[in-house]
């Protein structure tokens, strides 16, 4: 699909395609916001600062809540910036004249891909080599049958968790997509008036997937970092 | 200072409302197909719409069952509607993207061709 964007006029899309100067238009954005909040911060929150110490300690708490105290405010920066990128890469797509990076499935390969290889590392780092307990199912014992049982749930255990990037990345490519089609095949119906709802439809799907890719990735650092049981 | 608020809010939601039709102008090129494309798209459009419609079947009867749990919830304690709201919608974001999973393959076999036919 050819479409033309407002980054074209500054940018050749043959040679940086337009998910890629999006996605560096939303990391300004959401840089610039930092630096203008960071500069004129103050203990009584007003304005801007207001709004965006809402979403934080929003996350924070998800954080806090899933991961527990002693791992919770280390991962959440991480969660944070996934959630508040997401969140403005989506809305990118409902302006017209821009086109949303997590509408192409590279852009969202690369956050799924990342939380996958962290989750591993930190359940390896955490647990040391018993991070295998969390493989092998909820009996364990040295009793062939239970040792077959144990090969059975460590097979299906690694396929569910290859599983995880691949689902993480294509559920919020595909939403964005759809998305993006009805809104395309809605105009070529009835072009006036009708798309405005997909649009406010649009908002709720972005809010509500950036929430999603969230709240997995933090189930799953949860998962890998919390003990096995 | 309101009344160009006002007008730049209205130029704005004027724009919205038109810009589909703006940006919807691509024609694409038809070349004349070969017997195997046709063969290809003709399957390729059969089962893409049977496809999708038994993903929105499963994902109609899971949504439904969903949403009926969270009402019974809802009616016999309506002081945690709040609550109930926030998990049944990220619920329903999950099992909508059983759909969407769906709908992912559809649209590779329509528009990526992966049989290079």
């Amino acid at each position: 699909m050819n479409e033309s964007t407002i980054m074209d006029l500054f940018i050749n899309p043959h040679i940086i395609p337009p998910f890629v100067s999006f996605a560096f238009l939303a990391s300004a954005l959401l840089i610039i916001v930092a630096i203008v909040i960071r500069a004129s911060i103050s203990l009584v929150p007003r304005g801007v600062q207001n709004f965006v110490e809402i979403i934080m300690e929003a996350m924070q708490n998800l954080c806090m809540e899933n991961i527990g105290h002693e791992w919770g405010a280390f991962f959440f920066p991480l969660i944070g910036t996934i959630f508040l990128y997401i969140l403005v890469s989506n809305f990118f797509g409902l302006i017209p004249g821009f086109f949303s990076p997590t509408a192409n499935i590279n852009m969202t390969a690369s956050m799924a891909i990342p939380v996958f290889i962290i989750y591993q590392l930190w359940g390896f780092r955490v647990h040391g080599l018993h991070y295998i307990k969390h493989f092998l199912g909820p009996i364990r014992g040295w009793n062939p049958l239970v040792l077959l049982f144990m090969g059975m749930m460590f097979v299906i255990e690694l396929i569910s968790h290859l599983a995880r990037p691949l689902t993480l990345s294509v559920r919020l490519f595909g939403n964005m997509i759809a998305k993006h089609l009805l809104l395309i095949v809605l105009a070529m119906i009835v072009p006036l008036f009708v798309p405005m709802a997909i649009l406010g439809l649009g908002v709720i799907v972005s809010l509500v997937q950036a929430y999603v890719f969230a709240l997995l990735s933090v189930l799953y650092i949860a998962g890998a970092v919390q003990e096995a049981h | 200072m309101k009344k160009l608020i006002s007008v730049l809010i209205l130029a704005a939601v004027l724009l919205f409302m038109v810009a589909p039709a703006v940006f919807a102008a691509d024609a694409a090129a038809a070349a004349a197909p070969s017997t195997a494309k046709m063969t290809y798209y003709a399957l390729a459009a059969l089962g893409c719409a049977v496809g999708i419609g038994l993903a929105a079947l499963g994902t109609g009867i899971g949504q439904g069952h969903a949403v009926r749990g969270a009402c019974e919830g809802v009616a016999r304690n309506p002081g945690v509607q709040g609550k109930i709201m926030t998990v049944l919608i990220v619920g329903l974001a999950m099992i909508e993207s059983l759909a969407i999973y769906a709908l992912v393959v559809v649209l590779m076999l329509f528009f990526v061709n992966p049989f290079k036919i």
